[in-house]
């Protein structure tokens, strides 16, 4: 059997548009898992009652369990207790979630590395808790936190995967869709894996753009 | 017990004592400074010189006696912000916002916890990074000055605040040599301009020069206080002595 050219050029158009909807989901995912990231960091470092507690339980829980099982529990558990939500939201909500967890230790394990002297000078400064947290140690812990951040990221977007079985219409289900009628696995399988390379390609090129920015103040 | 404090005193300390849980770092400490008073503290490391002056600020707690700032008695979170915001404080290693410019360094806090205008506030840091020195270094990041240059920053940084009292915690103990003299200058200026000042500091000549009265501690007590001329002259108690003999050389 031979690499059929011919035929990926003519499934390219439900490729795009698995493709685009993998974008959708991970970009939605990243975001909310940063957002995540940073309020759990913050309850973890302000030792926020109930709340810290709550995070340490959760990044426990979604580190300690498969992807698979909590995916599952979204989109078939939470409509037996009346909260369904379409495939899309579950996998945005999944993926956030998912890599949230992980988001929480990076940025708690950037805020661990600033000097204790910071926040002393912040307070001496008249600076409280809060500002200290946003206007000091947040943005020096994000700088050290962005290789981590975006390993985080580049998992959840391979993770994405994941949410076509949930019949998720991405890149990962529409590949097994088209195998199915035509059995082109060797094409498909290797259109959607260069296809994953050059988003994580991508966003590990954003996120260095990123992070040169962000390095400028320490580099002498 | 509320102690009244001493009227017209710029900081009043009365029979403070403090313990890291059974260690006793601090023991009956009092000690009062008039407004404009510039007072060197001195003695070997762990005699708890660093930890009484940050109790000044509330960086540190104490679970006994009093501390009261300019009529403000340290015994409320809400006493500790306003105490701080007539304190300014510079630390040995200095602790400059590493992303942040040398200009920002100096507008954080007062825009943000100081309540004043963006444009009020940079007026403000400009000139008081001319006086240190630094004004032509105001987009500079900490990482590109030496530490001589950080350190004047972080003195313009505290200024900025407009306090009336300024504690410094070794400021030139974590210096290059040469790079001693610049702070000091730097500390001199601000003392002929009438600061109230209180030093952690083993630099016997600017104890000479600025100091109204040196205090020698150890141990967590003051052991001996005095002028600067009595006291590296003719030092009374053995710890004294031994300690001078140890630093000048």
């Amino acid at each position: 059997m031979e690499f059929d050219v011919a035929y990926l050029a003519q499934q390219w158009p439900a490729l795009l548009s698995g493709l685009w909807m993998t974008c959708k989901v991970t970009v939605l995912a990243v975001f909310f898992s940063l957002v995540i990231g940073l309020l759990g960091a913050a309850f973890r470092l302000f030792r926020v009652p109930v709340l810290a507690q709550l995070t340490l339980g959760y990044v426990e829980f979604i580190r300690n369990t498969p992807i698979l099982v909590q995916l599952f529990f979204i989109f078939y558990g939470l409509p037996a207790v009346g909260f369904g939500i379409s495939p899309f939201w579950s996998g945005v909500l999944c993926l956030s979630l998912w890599a949230g967890a992980y988001q929480v230790e990076n940025v708690r394990g950037g805020l661990l590395t600033i000097e204790k002297g910071l926040r002393e000078a912040s307070f001496a400064l008249n600076l409280n808790l809060n500002q200290y947290f946003r206007l000091v140690a947040l943005p020096l812990a994000v700088r050290t936190s962005l290789p981590s951040m975006l390993n985080t990221s580049i998992s959840l977007l391979k993770n994405s995967s994941y949410l076509q079985a949930i019949g998720l219409a991405e890149l990962t289900f529409v590949a097994i869709d088209r195998i199915a009628t035509d059995f082109r696995a060797v094409e498909m399988f290797a259109a959607i894996g260069v296809l994953y390379l050059g988003l994580v390609v991508l966003l590990s090129m954003a996120a260095s753009v990123v992070e040169h920015r962000l390095k400028k103040p320490f580099r002498s | 017990m509320n102690v009244e404090a001493e009227t017209g005193k710029a900081i009043d300390i009365r029979e403070l004592g403090k313990w890291y849980d059974d260690f006793h770092v601090l023991k009956d400490i009092s000690l009062s400074v008039s407004p404009g008073q510039k007072i060197v503290v001195c003695g070997p490391s762990g005699s708890g010189k660093s930890t009484l002056i940050r109790c000044i600020n509330g960086l540190e707690s104490f679970q006994q006696g009093s501390v009261n700032v300019g009529g403000v008695a340290l015994d409320s979170p809400d006493a500790i912000h306003a105490v701080r915001r007539k304190v300014g404080m510079v630390f040995q290693h200095f602790h400059l916002f590493p992303h942040l410019t040398v200009l920002d360094n100096c507008l954080l806090a007062p825009v943000n916890a100081g309540r004043k205008s963006r444009a009020d506030a940079n007026e403000l840091a400009l000139d008081l990074l001319d006086r240190v020195g630094m004004i032509g270094k105001v987009h500079a990041y900490p990482a590109q000055l030496s530490g001589g240059q950080q350190q004047r920053v972080a003195i313009a940084r505290a200024l900025c605040m407009e306090p009336d009292i300024m504690l410094f915690d070794e400021p030139t103990s974590a210096l290059d040599p040469e790079m001693v003299m610049e702070v000091l200058d730097t500390m001199v200026m601000l003392a002929k301009r009438g600061m109230t000042m209180i030093c952690v500091t083993h630099e016997m000549g600017f104890a000479r020069e600025v100091a109204d009265r040196v205090v020698f501690m150890d141990q967590g007590q003051i052991v001996e206080t005095g002028a600067p001329q009595r006291i590296f002259t003719a030092p009374e108690s053995p710890r004294l002595q031994a300690f001078l003999r140890a630093i000048v050389h």
